[in-house]
C-alpha cells in the first residue's frame, strides 16, 4: 500500500463532523484547563479520558490530543496575566510575559503567545508525520548515561536565566537541587530529609513547589506594599502582536520548534525545560539580550514555542515504540489501550488508517487551535482588568484549589505556602526563581540516572563517554560552559570600563 | 568585614547553611543501609556533593560584589509593611489548621476576607461578593465538573 | 490535643444520631483513594470497577489519585481518615503487600487497613529483549551466573523489585541480591523501556504492563507465574517448570477502608462487589488487559494478601533486604 493509499484511508476516518468536532471540544476544555492554575493539561486529559471510553477510537485520540494542545497553550494565559504558569510547561513564558504584562502588553505577549505555538505546533507535527519512524529508532539508544550527560547539558540552562548575576543563580539551583533530594531514596528507598512525615516521602510535589514560588511571592509582595502599583499600567493594552514582531521572533520560534521536537521526541524529559532551553538560546543569540526578563517579545515567543514543539513530537515514542515521554502521553496510551489499539511498530502496520488519520488530525489541530487560542484570549481580557486588591486573595484561593486537586493533599497547600515565603525571601534579595524551578525538574533526573549508569556498569566510570550521542552532550556541555564564563569576564570587564 | 553587600551575606548565609548541613543535617537527615559497597552509590553522596557546591558558590559570593540594583529597592512600608507581612503568614496559618476542619469552600471564603481586608481593598463590596461567589464556583467547577473530592470538612456539607 | 478530643466527642454525639442510620449508608458520594498516578495499573483498573460499581452503590464514587512514595502517601491517607466508610482505599500489591514486608519505615502496616475485597489478580511474566540472545529461564539462570546480569523494576519496594529477587531464589541463584543488580526506574513503563533499550537485562512485571511489547515482538517472554498460560504470552507457566511456589507471585487490586471499618459496611461493600464484577463491560475491559477477575469477601482477601504477606516477608528476612532507615 504506498503512502498516498494510507493518506486517503486517514482522511477517510477524518473526514467527518465527529471527528472534528472532538478535536475542537478537545482543544476548548484544554485552554480552559490548561488556563486555571494548579489543573494543568496532565489532569484536563485525565478527566477527559473517561468521556473517550465510549467514543470511536480515532475520536476519543484526537479528543485528548485537542486537550493536550490546548492546555499546553492555554498554560500560558495565566503565566502572563497573573504569573501564575496554568501549567508546568509555561513556568518559562512567565520571565517576560508577566513583565510585558506590568507594562500593559498583556494583549501582545499573549497574541505572542499563541502565534508562536501555533507555528510550532505545526513545526512539531511535521516533525512527528516525516521522522516519527527514524526518531524513534534513535530515542531508544538513550540509556542512563545518555540521559546524564543530557541533563547536565540542560542544566547549563540556568545561566541564561540567572538574571544579572551568575552566582546568585547557581545559589538558586543549588537550593532546587537540595529541596528535590527530599523524599525516598531511589536505588536503596531510604528516608531523605523527610523527618519522618509520610507527605513528605513522596518528595514535594513539583507543581505546588511551581505554584508556591512564582505565584505566591505576588501576594506576598502585594501585603508589603499594597498600593505600591496604583498607577501603572495594567490592562490588556491597546498593543495587539503585528506581523513585523512575529518576523522578527521567527528564527527563535523556529528554533524553539526544533528544541521542542528533539526533547519531546526523548521519553522523560517533559515540556518545561524544553521551553527553559529554547528561551535561554534565544537569549542567548538575540540583539536584545539585555531586555530578556523584562518585557522581552521575543522571549515569550521562544518559550511557548519550545513547550508546544514538545507537543507533536512526544507522540514519537508513543506511536513508534509504545513509550510514553510523559504522564500526559502516558495517560493517552491508556486510552490507546481502552480501545484495544496497541500503540507500537506493529501498529504502523496493524492500524496504518488509524495513524495517518491522527497526523491528519494533528494537523487539523494547529489551525483550530489558533481560532479557540484567539477568542480565549479575549475572553480571559477581563483578568487584566481586576483591581489588584482583589485579584490577588482571587490568586490566592485559586491556588489552593488548583495545588489541592493535583494530588488531592491538603499537605501541598503548605508545601505552596512555604515555597511562597521561600520564593519572597529570594525576591527580596534579588536571588532569581528560574533556576531553581529547573534545577528542581532536573536534579532529581540527574542524580538518578547517574547511579542507574553505575549500577549498569559496576562502578566503571567510563559507561559515562560509551557512544556518539555521551561525547556530542559532554562537548555540547563543555563549550557552552566555557562560553559562559568568557561571557561572565567580558560582562564584568565592561562593567569595570 | 563589611556586610552591607548584599552578595557578601548571601555568601555568609551559604556557607553556614553548608556547615550545618555537612556537619548535622546530612547525618541526622539522610539514611543510608550498611551495606554500601560503593560510596558514589550512598543515599549520602549526592547531598554531600550539593553542600560542598553550596559552600563553594558561597565563597565566590563572599568575593563577588553585588551590582548596585537598578531599581533601588522599593521599601517604602516599613513597619507596616511586617505587620502585614505577619498578618498573611497567620492568615496562611489558619488556612492550613482550618482546611481539614471547616471545608476547603468556607475556609477560604474567611482568608479571602481576610486577606482583602488586610490589604484594605478599594472596593469592599466587591470583595466579599468575591469571596463567597468564588470559592463557590471553584468548588461547583472542581467537585462536580472535575471529580474532584474537595475537603469537606465536618460542620456544614455542601451537595 | 484537646481540641482533638473535643472534636471526636463531638463526633461521637453526632455518630450516636448515625449509628443507627448505617442502614443508610451511603447517604452522600464516597471518596475512593487511588494511591497511584493516572494512567498506571491501579489507576486503569480502578476507574473501570468505578463504572459498575457506581450503580452497585447508588451514591457516586469521587475517585482521587494521591500518589507518592510507592503508594504510601494514599495509603496514609486512607489509614488517617475516618473509619466510616466514606474514604476507601484501592489497594494494590506493591503497596500493601511488598511494601509492608520491605519497609520498616512505612508509617503503616496491614493491621491499619480492614479488606473489603480483592477483585483482581495480575499474572507476572518475566521478560527479556529478544536481542539478548536469552530464550528461557534457564538460558537467563545461566547468565546470572557468569555475573552481569542487571533487573529493572518501578522502584524500591515495588512488586517488580521483589518479583525478580523472589524468582532467582526459586530458581535456585544463590544470594540473588549480590549475583545479579537492580536498577530501579521511576514507574512502570520506564522500567519496561529499560529492558528495550538494553539497560536492563530482565523485569518480571504484571503481564498487562508488557502485553503491548509482547505483542509487538519488542520483548520476549520467557515465564508467567500463574498456574495456568497467559493469553498472549508464549511462554512456560511456573508449574510447568516445576516451580508451583511462585505462584503466590501475582499482583493484585482490593478495596480496603480504615481499620475500624463497621461490619455493616464491610458487608455492603461485599455485596456490591458481587454486583459490580457480574458486569459484561467490565469483565470484557478487564480481561483484554490480561486480567483474572476473582472476588474474595473480606475474609479470604484478608487471607490472601496476609499470605502473601508472610512469604515476601520471609524472602526479605532471608536475603537481608528489609530497609530500616
Amino acid at each position: 500500500m504506498s503512502i498516498y493509499d494510507s493518506i486517503l484511508l486517514g482522511l477517510s476516518l477524518v473526514a467527518n463532523i465527529e471527528a472534528f468536532l472532538s478535536l475542537f471540544i478537545g482543544i476548548i476544555v484544554g485552554v480552559i484547563g490548561g488556563a486555571i492554575p494548579g489543573l494543568s493539561a496532565t489532569m484536563a486529559v485525565a478527566l477527559a479520558l473517561p468521556f473517550t471510553f465510549a467514543m470511536a477510537p480515532i475520536n476519543g485520540i484526537l479528543l485528548l490530543l485537542g486537550v493536550y494542545k490546548g492546555g499546553i497553550f492555554g498554560g500560558s494565559i495565566p503565566a502572563i496575566l497573573i504569573k501564575t504558569p496554568g501549567t508546568p510547561a509555561s513556568s518559562a513564558t512567565i520571565l517576560d510575559g508577566y513583565p510585558m504584562a506590568e507594562k500593559g502588553e498583556a494583549g501582545r505577549a499573549l497574541g505572542m503567545a499563541l502565534w508562536a505555538s501555533c507555528t510550532a505546533d505545526v513545526v512539531s507535527n511535521l516533525a512527528l508525520i516525516i521522522f516519527a519512524g527514524w526518531l524513534a529508532s534513535f530515542a531508544l539508544n538513550f540509556g542512563p548515561p545518555e540521559f546524564f550527560a543530557l541533563i547536565l547539558f540542560s542544566l547549563t540552562i540556568i545561566a541564561g536565566v540567572s538574571g544579572d548575576s551568575l552566582l546568585r543563580g547557581a545559589l538558586s539551583a543549588i537550593a532546587g537541587l537540595l529541596l528535590a533530594t527530599v523524599g525516598l531514596d531511589l536505588v536503596y528507598g531510604t528516608n531523605r530529609f523527610t523527618f519522618g512525615d509520610p507527605n513528605l516521602m513522596g518528595g514535594l510535589n513539583f507543581i505546588a513547589v511551581l505554584i508556591g514560588l512564582f505565584a505566591m511571592p505576588e501576594v506576598i509582595a502585594m501585603a508589603w506594599d499594597p498600593t505600591g502599583h496604583l498607577g501603572k499600567a495594567r490592562s490588556l493594552g491597546k498593543a495587539w502582536v503585528t506581523f513585523a514582531d512575529y518576523k522578527r521572533c521567527f528564527k527563535s520560534i523556529i528554533r524553539g520548534s526544533l528544541i521542542g521536537v528533539f526533547l519531546g521526541s526523548i521519553p522523560g524529559i517533559g515540556a518545561a525545560p524544553s521551553a527553559f532551553l529554547s528561551y535561554s538560546e534565544a537569549r542567548r543569540t538575540s540583539k536584545n539580550k539585555a531586555n530578556f526578563g523584562k518585557g522581552e517579545i521575543e522571549g515569550v515567543a521562544a518559550a511557548e514555542a519550545g513547550n508546544n514543539g514538545v507537543a507533536g513530537a512526544t507522540l514519537i515514542p508513543l506511536l513508534a515504540l509504545g513509550v510514553p515521554g510523559d504522564v500526559i502521553t502516558a495517560i493517552i496510551i491508556g486510552a490507546f489501550m481502552i480501545h484495544g489499539l496497541q500503540p507500537g511498530p506493529m501498529m504502523f502496520v496493524l492500524n496504518v488508517d488509524i495513524i495517518y488519520g491522527l497526523f491528519m488530525g494533528l494537523i487539523i489541530s494547529s489551525v483550530l487551535l489558533f481560532f479557540v487560542g484567539s477568542v480565549a484570549i479575549r475572553g480571559f481580557r477581563f483578568v487584566a482588568d481586576i483591581p489588584k486588591r482583589i485579584l490577588m486573595p482571587a490568586v490566592l484561593i485559586l491556588c489552593i484549589y488548583g495545588v489541592f486537586a493535583v494530588n488531592n493533599n491538603i499537605f501541598d497547600v503548605g508545601v505552596m505556602f512555604a515555597m511562597g515565603w521561600l520564593g519572597y525571601a529570594m525576591l527580596r534579595a534579588r536571588i532569581p526563581a528560574a533556576p531553581f524551578l529547573i534545577a528542581f525538574i532536573l536534579g532529581p533526573l540527574l542524580e538518578d540516572n547517574f547511579r542507574q549508569s553505575t549500577l549498569m556498569s559496576g562502578g566503571d566510570f567510563t559507561i559515562f563517554l560509551r557512544g556518539p550521542i555521551t561525547w556530542f552532550f559532554w562537548a555540547l556541555t563543555i563549550v557552552t560552559c566555557i562560553a559562559i564564563v568568557r561571557g561572565a569576564g567580558r560582562a564584568r570587564k565592561a562593567q569595570k570600563m | 568585614m563589611a556586610f552591607d553587600d548584599l552578595n557578601r551575606r548571601l555568601g555568609v548565609f551559604a556557607l553556614a547553611f553548608a556547615g550545618f548541613l555537612v556537619v548535622f543535617g546530612i547525618p541526622n537527615w539522610v539514611y543510608s543501609p550498611s551495606n554500601i559497597q560503593k560510596l558514589i552509590l550512598s543515599p549520602l553522596f549526592w547531598p554531600y556533593v550539593l553542600a560542598g557546591l553550596l559552600a563553594l558558590v558561597g565563597l565566590g559570593l563572599l568575593f563577588v560584589r553585588a551590582k548596585p540594583d537598578p531599581e533601588t529597592e522599593v521599601h517604602p512600608s516599613g513597619r507596616a509593611g511586617w505587620r502585614r507581612l505577619v498578618s498573611l503568614a497567620v492568615i496562611m496559618v489558619l488556612t492550613m489548621l482550618l482546611l481539614p476542619r471547616l471545608g476547603m469552600v468556607w475556609t477560604s471564603m474567611l482568608a479571602f476576607v481576610a486577606t482583602a481586608g488586610m490589604l484594605r481593598t478599594r472596593y469592599p463590596k466587591a470583595a466579599i461578593i468575591c469571596a463567597i461567589i468564588m470559592p463557590l464556583v471553584l468548588y461547583a467547577f472542581f467537585a462536580h465538573v472535575a471529580g474532584v473530592a474537595i475537603p469537606q470538612g465536618y460542620y456544614v456539607r455542601l451537595p | 490535643m484537646k481540641f482533638t478530643k473535643l472534636m471526636s466527642a463531638a463526633a461521637f454525639a453526632v455518630g450516636l444520631g448515625a449509628t443507627a442510620a448505617w442502614a443508610d449508608y451511603p447517604e452522600r458520594p464516597i471518596n475512593m483513594v487511588i494511591p497511584y498516578g493516572a494512567g498506571g495499573a491501579t489507576d486503569i483498573s480502578a476507574r473501570t470497577i468505578a463504572e459498575p460499581l457506581g450503580s452497585a452503590v447508588g451514591k457516586p464514587l469521587v475517585m482521587a489519585n494521591v500518589t507518592g512514595a510507592g503508594g504510601a502517601t494514599g495509603s496514609v491517607a486512607v489509614q488517617n481518615a475516618r473509619a466510616d466508610g466514606y474514604t476507601m482505599l484501592f489497594a494494590r500489591v506493591g503497596s500493601h503487600s511488598v511494601n509492608p514486608a520491605m519497609k520498616a519505615t512505612l508509617p503503616y502496616t496491614l493491621d491499619d487497613f480492614r479488606f473489603v475485597t480483592v477483585y483482581e489478580i495480575n499474572p507476572v511474566a518475566c521478560a527479556v529483549s529478544p536481542s539478548s540472545g536469552i530464550n528461557s529461564m534457564e538460558d537467563l539462570i545461566a547468565k546470572v551466573k557468569e555475573g552481569g546480569v542487571t533487573y529493572s523494576s518501578s522502584g524500591v519496594g515495588s512488586l517488580l523489585h521483589i518479583a525478580a529477587v523472589m524468582v532467582l531464589d526459586e530458581f535456585g541463584v544463590e544470594n540473588p541480591l549480590q549475583q545479579a543488580t537492580h536498577i530501579p526506574q521511576k514507574g512502570g513503563g520506564a522500567a519496561a523501556t529499560a529492558v528495550l533499550n538494553g539497560t536492563a537485562t530482565f523485569l518480571c512485571t504484571n503481564s498487562s504492563a508488557v502485553a503491548s511489547f509482547v505483542a509487538n515482538g519488542q520483548l520476549k517472554p520467557i515465564m508467567v507465574t500463574t498456574a495456568q498460560p497467559v493469553v498472549g504470552f508464549d511462554a512456560p507457566t511456573a508449574n510447568e517448570l516445576g516451580k508451583p511456589a511462585l505462584n503466590q507471585l501475582v499482583g493484585w487490586t482490593g478495596i480496603a477502608g480504615p481499620a475500624g471499618l463497621p461490619d455493616d459496611v464491610a458487608d455492603k461493600w461485599g455485596a456490591w462487589m458481587a454486583a459490580a464484577t457480574k458486569d459484561a463491560g467490565f469483565l470484557e475491559k478487564m480481561q483484554a488487559r490480561g486480567s483474572v477477575i476473582e472476588l474474595m469477601d473480606p475474609a479470604a482477601a484478608n487471607a490472601f494478601i496476609r499470605g502473601q504477606y508472610t512469604k515476601f516477608r520471609a524472602l526479605v528476612d532471608r536475603l537481608g533486604m528489609r530497609i530500616e532507615g
